[in-house]
Protein backbone atom coordinates (compact mmCIF):
# COMPACT_ATOMS: atom_id res chain seq x y z
CA UNK A 1 0.00 0.00 0.00
CA UNK A 2 1.36 3.50 -0.96
CA UNK A 3 2.58 5.08 2.77
CA UNK A 4 1.03 8.47 1.87
CA UNK A 5 1.62 9.35 5.33
CA UNK A 6 1.85 13.34 5.58
CA UNK A 7 0.76 14.46 8.82
CA UNK A 8 -2.37 16.36 9.14
CA UNK A 9 -2.16 19.81 10.71
CA UNK A 10 -5.37 20.85 11.90
CA UNK A 11 -6.16 24.02 13.82
CA UNK A 12 -9.44 25.12 15.43
CA UNK A 13 -12.34 27.46 14.37
CA UNK A 14 -12.88 30.56 14.49
CA UNK A 15 -16.07 30.14 16.28
CA UNK A 16 -13.48 29.24 19.36
CA UNK A 17 -12.74 32.97 19.43
CA UNK A 18 -16.19 34.26 19.15
CA UNK A 19 -17.94 32.09 21.75
CA UNK A 20 -14.64 32.47 24.46
CA UNK A 21 -15.48 36.45 23.67
CA UNK A 22 -19.06 35.74 24.51
CA UNK A 23 -18.23 33.90 27.71
CA UNK A 24 -16.22 36.72 28.30
CA UNK A 25 -18.04 39.81 27.50
CA UNK A 26 -21.09 38.19 29.60
CA UNK A 27 -18.56 37.46 32.87
CA UNK A 28 -17.65 41.01 32.29
CA UNK A 29 -21.34 42.36 31.85
CA UNK A 30 -22.32 40.65 34.79
CA UNK A 31 -19.40 41.99 36.63
CA UNK A 32 -20.13 45.17 35.86
CA UNK A 33 -23.88 44.92 36.80
CA UNK A 34 -23.27 44.20 40.28
CA UNK A 35 -20.30 47.21 40.67
CA UNK A 36 -23.04 49.39 39.27
CA UNK A 37 -25.49 47.88 41.59
CA UNK A 38 -23.36 48.14 44.99
CA UNK A 39 -22.43 51.49 43.79
CA UNK A 40 -26.08 52.59 44.13
CA UNK A 41 -26.71 51.03 47.11
CA UNK A 42 -23.64 52.34 48.76
CA UNK A 43 -24.59 56.41 47.52
CA UNK A 44 -27.99 55.54 48.72
CA UNK A 45 -27.33 54.53 51.84
CA UNK A 46 -24.92 56.97 52.59
CA UNK A 47 -27.34 59.43 52.91
CA UNK A 48 -27.75 61.09 49.21
CA UNK A 49 -27.44 60.35 45.77
CA UNK A 50 -24.86 62.21 44.40
CA UNK A 51 -25.09 61.01 40.60
CA UNK A 52 -21.80 62.86 39.49
CA UNK A 53 -20.31 60.72 42.13
CA UNK A 54 -22.25 57.41 40.61
CA UNK A 55 -21.59 58.36 37.33
CA UNK A 56 -17.61 58.72 38.27
CA UNK A 57 -17.65 55.77 40.15
CA UNK A 58 -18.75 53.55 36.85
CA UNK A 59 -16.72 55.42 34.54
CA UNK A 60 -13.53 54.15 36.99
CA UNK A 61 -14.27 51.13 37.84
CA UNK A 62 -16.80 49.75 35.39
CA UNK A 63 -16.54 51.11 31.78
CA UNK A 64 -12.64 52.25 31.61
CA UNK A 65 -11.85 48.37 32.82
CA UNK A 66 -14.07 47.12 30.53
CA UNK A 67 -13.00 49.00 27.72
CA UNK A 68 -9.20 47.76 28.74
CA UNK A 69 -10.23 44.14 29.36
CA UNK A 70 -12.38 43.54 26.42
CA UNK A 71 -10.29 44.54 23.87
CA UNK A 72 -6.99 42.50 25.12
CA UNK A 73 -8.66 39.27 25.68
CA UNK A 74 -10.57 39.54 22.37
CA UNK A 75 -6.83 39.55 21.75
CA UNK A 76 -5.92 36.95 23.55
CA UNK A 77 -8.17 34.43 22.46
CA UNK A 78 -7.52 35.40 18.86
CA UNK A 79 -3.74 34.67 19.18
CA UNK A 80 -4.70 31.34 21.15
CA UNK A 81 -6.58 30.17 18.64
CA UNK A 82 -3.84 31.02 16.06
CA UNK A 83 -1.27 29.27 18.42
CA UNK A 84 -3.21 26.53 18.11
CA UNK A 85 -2.60 23.45 16.06
CA UNK A 86 -2.70 19.75 16.43
CA UNK A 87 -1.03 17.26 13.87
CA UNK A 88 -2.08 13.75 13.53
CA UNK A 89 0.62 11.68 12.94
CA UNK A 90 0.79 7.89 12.20
CA UNK A 91 1.45 6.82 15.77
CA UNK A 92 0.61 9.90 17.78
CA UNK A 93 -1.12 13.13 18.09
CA UNK A 94 0.40 16.19 18.82
CA UNK A 95 -1.16 19.36 19.88
CA UNK A 96 0.53 22.84 20.04
CA UNK A 97 -0.88 25.72 22.26
CA UNK A 98 -0.09 28.45 23.94
CA UNK A 99 0.00 32.81 23.55
CA UNK A 100 2.60 32.88 25.83
CA UNK A 101 4.25 30.27 27.12
CA UNK A 102 4.21 27.51 23.85
CA UNK A 103 3.49 24.33 24.84
CA UNK A 104 3.34 20.99 23.17
CA UNK A 105 1.65 17.65 23.98
CA UNK A 106 2.92 14.62 22.43
CA UNK A 107 0.01 11.83 22.77
CA UNK A 108 0.90 8.17 21.36
CA UNK A 109 -2.39 6.31 20.70
CA UNK A 110 -1.70 3.43 22.23
CA UNK A 111 -1.69 5.86 25.53
CA UNK A 112 -5.23 6.89 24.80
CA UNK A 113 -7.70 5.65 27.65
CA UNK A 114 -10.49 7.99 26.88
CA UNK A 115 -11.76 10.41 24.78
CA UNK A 116 -14.18 13.11 26.34
CA UNK A 117 -16.08 15.12 23.87
CA UNK A 118 -17.92 17.83 25.15
CA UNK A 119 -20.37 20.40 24.10
CA UNK A 120 -21.33 22.81 26.48
CA UNK A 121 -24.24 25.57 26.56
CA UNK A 122 -21.70 28.15 24.84
CA UNK A 123 -19.99 25.46 22.63
CA UNK A 124 -23.86 24.47 21.26
CA UNK A 125 -24.76 27.97 20.01
CA UNK A 126 -21.31 27.86 17.95
CA UNK A 127 -21.55 24.67 16.93
CA UNK A 128 -18.28 23.66 18.02
CA UNK A 129 -16.57 20.79 20.18
CA UNK A 130 -14.17 19.93 23.09
CA UNK A 131 -12.42 17.23 22.79
CA UNK A 132 -10.37 15.77 25.92
CA UNK A 133 -8.03 13.39 25.58
CA UNK A 134 -6.96 11.55 28.85
CA UNK A 135 -4.05 9.13 29.05
CA UNK A 136 -2.90 6.92 31.80
CA UNK A 137 -1.22 8.70 34.91
CA UNK A 138 0.05 11.69 35.09
CA UNK A 139 2.91 11.96 32.94
CA UNK A 140 4.29 15.46 32.06
CA UNK A 141 3.07 15.03 28.09
CA UNK A 142 2.79 18.44 27.87
CA UNK A 143 5.94 20.41 28.64
CA UNK A 144 5.63 23.44 30.27
CA UNK A 145 3.68 24.56 33.07
CA UNK A 146 -0.22 24.04 33.48
CA UNK A 147 -2.18 26.29 31.67
CA UNK A 148 -5.60 26.98 32.14
CA UNK A 149 -8.01 24.72 30.98
CA UNK A 150 -5.45 21.20 30.41
CA UNK A 151 -6.41 18.70 32.84
CA UNK A 152 -6.59 15.63 30.95
CA UNK A 153 -3.27 15.55 28.32
CA UNK A 154 -4.92 16.63 25.33
CA UNK A 155 -7.33 19.26 25.03
CA UNK A 156 -8.60 20.67 21.89
CA UNK A 157 -11.34 23.09 22.31
CA UNK A 158 -13.71 25.16 19.11
CA UNK A 159 -13.33 21.91 17.07
CA UNK A 160 -16.10 22.50 14.14
CA UNK A 161 -16.53 19.11 12.12
CA UNK A 162 -15.28 16.17 13.72
CA UNK A 163 -14.71 14.12 10.12
CA UNK A 164 -11.88 15.61 9.40
CA UNK A 165 -9.97 14.75 12.57
CA UNK A 166 -11.91 11.20 12.10
CA UNK A 167 -10.72 10.50 8.15
CA UNK A 168 -7.65 11.30 8.46
CA UNK A 169 -6.95 9.56 11.97
CA UNK A 170 -7.85 6.83 9.84
CA UNK A 171 -5.67 7.10 7.48
CA UNK A 172 -3.25 7.39 9.14
CA UNK A 173 -3.12 4.68 11.59
CA UNK A 174 -5.63 2.09 9.41
CA UNK A 175 -3.04 -0.48 8.88
CA UNK A 176 -0.80 -0.60 11.84
CA UNK A 177 -2.10 0.48 15.19
CA UNK A 178 -3.76 -1.67 17.59
CA UNK A 179 -6.78 -0.68 19.46
CA UNK A 180 -6.32 1.63 22.35
CA UNK A 181 -5.00 -0.11 25.23
CA UNK A 182 -7.56 0.41 28.30
CA UNK A 183 -10.30 1.88 25.86
CA UNK A 184 -13.05 -0.55 26.12
CA UNK A 185 -10.73 -3.03 24.47
CA UNK A 186 -13.35 -5.44 23.14
CA UNK A 187 -15.72 -3.53 21.46
CA UNK A 188 -12.99 -2.11 18.96
CA UNK A 189 -11.55 -5.93 17.91
CA UNK A 190 -11.30 -7.05 15.07
CA UNK A 191 -8.53 -4.85 13.91
CA UNK A 192 -10.29 -4.35 10.76
CA UNK A 193 -13.29 -2.87 12.32
CA UNK A 194 -11.38 -1.51 15.14
CA UNK A 195 -11.02 1.61 13.80
CA UNK A 196 -14.47 2.16 12.33
CA UNK A 197 -16.30 1.24 15.87
CA UNK A 198 -13.59 3.57 17.29
CA UNK A 199 -14.96 6.59 15.09
CA UNK A 200 -18.04 5.52 15.55
CA UNK A 201 -17.85 5.92 19.39
CA UNK A 202 -16.49 8.92 19.65
CA UNK A 203 -19.05 10.27 16.60
CA UNK A 204 -22.08 8.83 18.96
CA UNK A 205 -20.92 10.32 21.87
CA UNK A 206 -21.17 13.64 19.90
CA UNK A 207 -24.35 13.54 18.56
CA UNK A 208 -26.54 12.11 21.57
CA UNK A 209 -29.34 13.90 19.68
CA UNK A 210 -28.87 12.10 16.49
CA UNK A 211 -29.28 8.70 17.09
CA UNK A 212 -30.56 6.12 15.14
CA UNK A 213 -33.27 3.65 15.41
CA UNK A 214 -32.11 -0.15 15.40
CA UNK A 215 -34.45 -3.22 15.02
CA UNK A 216 -31.36 -5.16 14.83
CA UNK A 217 -32.76 -7.32 17.50
CA UNK A 218 -36.11 -7.91 16.48
CA UNK A 219 -34.96 -8.79 13.25
CA UNK A 220 -32.26 -11.30 15.37
CA UNK A 221 -34.52 -12.80 16.95
CA UNK A 222 -36.80 -13.51 13.77
CA UNK A 223 -33.99 -15.16 12.23
CA UNK A 224 -33.97 -16.96 15.45
CA UNK A 225 -30.41 -16.26 15.95
CA UNK A 226 -28.61 -15.18 19.36
CA UNK A 227 -26.74 -12.09 20.10
CA UNK A 228 -23.45 -13.78 20.66
CA UNK A 229 -24.27 -16.20 17.36
CA UNK A 230 -24.73 -12.66 15.73
CA UNK A 231 -21.48 -11.37 16.64
CA UNK A 232 -19.85 -14.40 15.92
CA UNK A 233 -20.84 -14.22 12.16
CA UNK A 234 -20.17 -10.82 12.04
CA UNK A 235 -16.59 -11.09 13.36
CA UNK A 236 -17.22 -8.90 15.93
CA UNK A 237 -17.42 -9.01 19.77
CA UNK A 238 -20.34 -9.49 21.31
CA UNK A 239 -19.81 -6.40 23.14
CA UNK A 240 -20.60 -4.25 19.87
CA UNK A 241 -23.54 -6.52 18.63
CA UNK A 242 -25.36 -5.62 22.72
CA UNK A 243 -24.28 -1.67 22.49
CA UNK A 244 -25.51 -1.12 19.10
CA UNK A 245 -28.84 -3.13 20.09
CA UNK A 246 -29.24 -0.79 23.28
CA UNK A 247 -28.80 2.22 20.58
CA UNK A 248 -25.76 3.31 22.52
CA UNK A 249 -23.63 3.78 19.38
CA UNK A 250 -24.03 4.18 15.67
CA UNK A 251 -22.08 1.97 13.59
CA UNK A 252 -19.96 2.31 10.56
CA UNK A 253 -21.75 1.60 7.08
CA UNK A 254 -18.98 -1.57 6.55
CA UNK A 255 -20.32 -2.78 9.92
CA UNK A 256 -23.47 -2.19 8.99
CA UNK A 257 -23.28 -4.09 5.98
CA UNK A 258 -21.98 -6.86 7.26
CA UNK A 259 -24.58 -7.28 10.13
CA UNK A 260 -27.35 -6.79 6.80
CA UNK A 261 -25.50 -9.41 5.48
CA UNK A 262 -25.89 -11.88 8.14
CA UNK A 263 -29.44 -10.98 8.55
CA UNK A 264 -30.21 -11.58 5.10
CA UNK A 265 -32.39 -7.78 5.16
CA UNK A 266 -31.45 -4.39 4.08
CA UNK A 267 -29.35 -1.76 6.12
CA UNK A 268 -32.80 0.22 6.15
CA UNK A 269 -34.44 -2.19 8.07
CA UNK A 270 -31.90 -2.76 10.59
CA UNK A 271 -31.74 1.49 10.82
CA UNK A 272 -33.59 4.80 11.03
CA UNK A 273 -32.48 7.96 11.40
CA UNK A 274 -34.19 9.18 14.41
CA UNK B 1 -10.83 -17.07 1.50
CA UNK B 2 -13.03 -13.98 0.63
CA UNK B 3 -12.04 -10.54 -0.73
CA UNK B 4 -11.91 -7.82 1.62
CA UNK B 5 -13.88 -5.06 0.96
CA UNK B 6 -13.70 -1.43 1.36
CA UNK B 7 -16.83 0.92 0.71
CA UNK B 8 -17.08 3.06 -2.80
CA UNK B 9 -19.69 6.05 -3.40
CA UNK B 10 -21.50 6.86 -6.80
CA UNK B 11 -21.92 10.30 -4.94
CA UNK B 12 -20.15 12.09 -7.32
CA UNK B 13 -22.06 11.04 -10.03
CA UNK B 14 -25.32 11.65 -8.15
CA UNK B 15 -24.12 15.29 -6.93
CA UNK B 16 -23.21 15.78 -10.62
CA UNK B 17 -26.97 14.33 -11.29
CA UNK B 18 -28.29 16.93 -8.96
CA UNK B 19 -26.54 19.80 -9.66
CA UNK B 20 -25.10 20.33 -6.61
CA UNK B 21 -21.18 21.28 -5.59
CA UNK B 22 -19.25 19.56 -3.13
CA UNK B 23 -19.88 22.75 -1.01
CA UNK B 24 -23.84 22.46 -1.20
CA UNK B 25 -23.80 19.03 -0.69
CA UNK B 26 -21.74 19.44 2.61
CA UNK B 27 -24.07 22.52 3.75
CA UNK B 28 -27.17 20.16 2.94
CA UNK B 29 -26.03 17.20 5.43
CA UNK B 30 -23.87 19.25 7.61
CA UNK B 31 -20.70 18.66 7.28
CA UNK B 32 -17.66 20.15 5.77
CA UNK B 33 -16.62 20.05 2.02
CA UNK B 34 -13.68 18.28 3.18
CA UNK B 35 -15.79 15.06 4.32
CA UNK B 36 -17.72 15.15 0.98
CA UNK B 37 -14.32 15.32 -0.98
CA UNK B 38 -12.85 12.35 1.04
CA UNK B 39 -15.94 10.25 0.72
CA UNK B 40 -15.81 10.74 -3.16
CA UNK B 41 -12.31 9.91 -2.60
CA UNK B 42 -13.57 6.44 -1.51
CA UNK B 43 -10.54 6.96 1.31
CA UNK B 44 -13.40 6.95 4.07
CA UNK B 45 -15.42 4.77 5.32
CA UNK B 46 -18.54 7.09 6.85
CA UNK B 47 -20.38 6.70 9.48
CA UNK B 48 -24.40 5.52 9.00
CA UNK B 49 -25.57 8.82 10.40
CA UNK B 50 -23.81 10.70 7.49
CA UNK B 51 -25.01 7.94 4.94
CA UNK B 52 -28.71 8.58 5.45
CA UNK B 53 -28.26 11.93 5.05
CA UNK B 54 -26.66 11.77 2.00
CA UNK B 55 -29.42 9.45 0.59
CA UNK B 56 -31.88 12.08 1.66
CA UNK B 57 -30.62 14.34 0.02
CA UNK B 58 -30.52 12.53 -3.13
CA UNK B 59 -34.17 11.33 -2.97
CA UNK B 60 -34.00 8.71 -0.54
CA UNK B 61 -32.11 6.52 -2.23
CA UNK B 62 -31.13 3.21 -1.07
CA UNK B 63 -28.07 3.48 0.73
CA UNK B 64 -27.03 -0.09 -1.70
CA UNK B 65 -27.42 2.44 -5.11
CA UNK B 66 -25.02 4.93 -3.61
CA UNK B 67 -22.34 2.97 -1.41
CA UNK B 68 -21.13 -0.31 -2.60
CA UNK B 69 -18.31 -2.67 -1.53
CA UNK B 70 -15.73 -3.45 -3.95
CA UNK B 71 -12.57 -5.72 -3.13
CA UNK B 72 -9.76 -3.42 -2.32
CA UNK B 73 -7.07 -5.62 -4.53
CA UNK B 74 -8.96 -4.26 -7.41
CA UNK B 75 -8.10 -1.08 -6.44
CA UNK B 76 -5.01 -1.23 -6.28
CA UNK B 77 -4.59 -3.69 -9.75
CA UNK B 78 -6.60 -1.63 -11.69
CA UNK B 79 -3.98 1.40 -10.94
CA UNK B 80 -1.04 -1.11 -12.04
CA UNK B 81 0.09 -1.06 -15.99
CA UNK B 82 0.30 -3.73 -17.71
CA UNK B 83 4.27 -3.89 -17.52
CA UNK B 84 4.05 -3.41 -13.82
CA UNK B 85 1.60 -6.36 -13.88
CA UNK B 86 3.47 -8.46 -16.09
CA UNK B 87 6.23 -8.32 -13.49
CA UNK B 88 4.44 -8.94 -10.57
CA UNK B 89 2.70 -12.01 -12.09
CA UNK B 90 6.37 -13.36 -13.09
CA UNK B 91 7.74 -12.76 -9.94
CA UNK B 92 4.67 -14.80 -8.64
CA UNK B 93 4.94 -17.69 -10.70
CA UNK B 94 1.29 -17.16 -12.87
CA UNK B 95 0.20 -15.59 -15.76
CA UNK B 96 -0.75 -11.63 -16.35
CA UNK B 97 -3.85 -13.09 -17.02
CA UNK B 98 -4.50 -14.82 -13.83
CA UNK B 99 -3.41 -11.99 -11.96
CA UNK B 100 -5.97 -9.75 -13.75
CA UNK B 101 -8.97 -12.03 -13.24
CA UNK B 102 -8.80 -11.32 -9.14
CA UNK B 103 -10.34 -7.85 -10.23
CA UNK B 104 -13.32 -10.19 -11.56
CA UNK B 105 -13.96 -13.33 -9.84
CA UNK B 106 -15.99 -13.52 -6.48
CA UNK B 107 -14.94 -15.14 -3.21
CA UNK B 108 -16.15 -18.99 -4.64
CA UNK B 109 -13.84 -18.58 -7.74
CA UNK B 110 -11.27 -16.69 -5.59
CA UNK B 111 -11.33 -20.00 -3.62
CA UNK B 112 -11.22 -22.74 -6.23
CA UNK B 113 -8.63 -21.06 -8.30
CA UNK B 114 -6.26 -19.52 -6.13
CA UNK B 115 -4.21 -21.01 -3.23
CA UNK B 116 -3.58 -19.01 0.00
CA UNK B 117 0.21 -19.43 -0.84
CA UNK B 118 -0.09 -17.48 -4.53
CA UNK B 119 -2.38 -14.85 -2.53
CA UNK B 120 0.57 -14.29 0.19
CA UNK B 121 2.93 -13.78 -2.39
CA UNK B 122 0.40 -11.61 -4.84
CA UNK B 123 0.03 -9.53 -1.76
CA UNK B 124 3.78 -9.43 -1.03
CA UNK B 125 4.54 -7.90 -4.40
CA UNK B 126 1.60 -5.33 -4.12
CA UNK B 127 3.25 -3.85 -1.27
CA UNK B 128 0.52 -5.19 0.87
CA UNK B 129 -0.09 -8.03 3.07
CA UNK B 130 -2.64 -10.91 3.17
CA UNK B 131 -4.80 -9.89 5.71
CA UNK B 132 -5.02 -6.23 4.11
CA UNK B 133 -6.85 -7.93 1.03
CA UNK B 134 -8.02 -10.88 1.76
CA UNK B 135 -9.95 -12.47 4.88
CA UNK B 136 -11.03 -15.87 5.78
Amino acid sequence: MNKESEAFKGTISRDFVKKEALKNNLFLFVLAISLILTFIIYLVLSGEFNFDLFLLLTLVCVIIPYLIIAPISAWYFAAYKRSFSYIIQENNIVINHGVFTKMRATIPYKRIQNINIVCGVFDRMFKTYTVKIETAGHSAVSSGTKSRGIGPEGYIPGLKDPHIIENRIKEMIFKSSLPPEGLEENIFKPNELAFDNFISYILSKMREGELLQTSIKELRENADMSASQLAERVGVPLQTIQYLEEGRYNPSLVLAYKIAEVLDCTIEELFKLK
Amino acid sequence: MKFKNKVKSHIKELREEYNLSQQELADKIGVSRQTIYYLEKGSYNPSLTISFKIAEVFDDKRLKEIFYQEPVIKDILKNKTLEELDRIASKVGITTQKLIQLTKIDDDQLNENYSEHELEKIAKNLDSEFDDLFEE
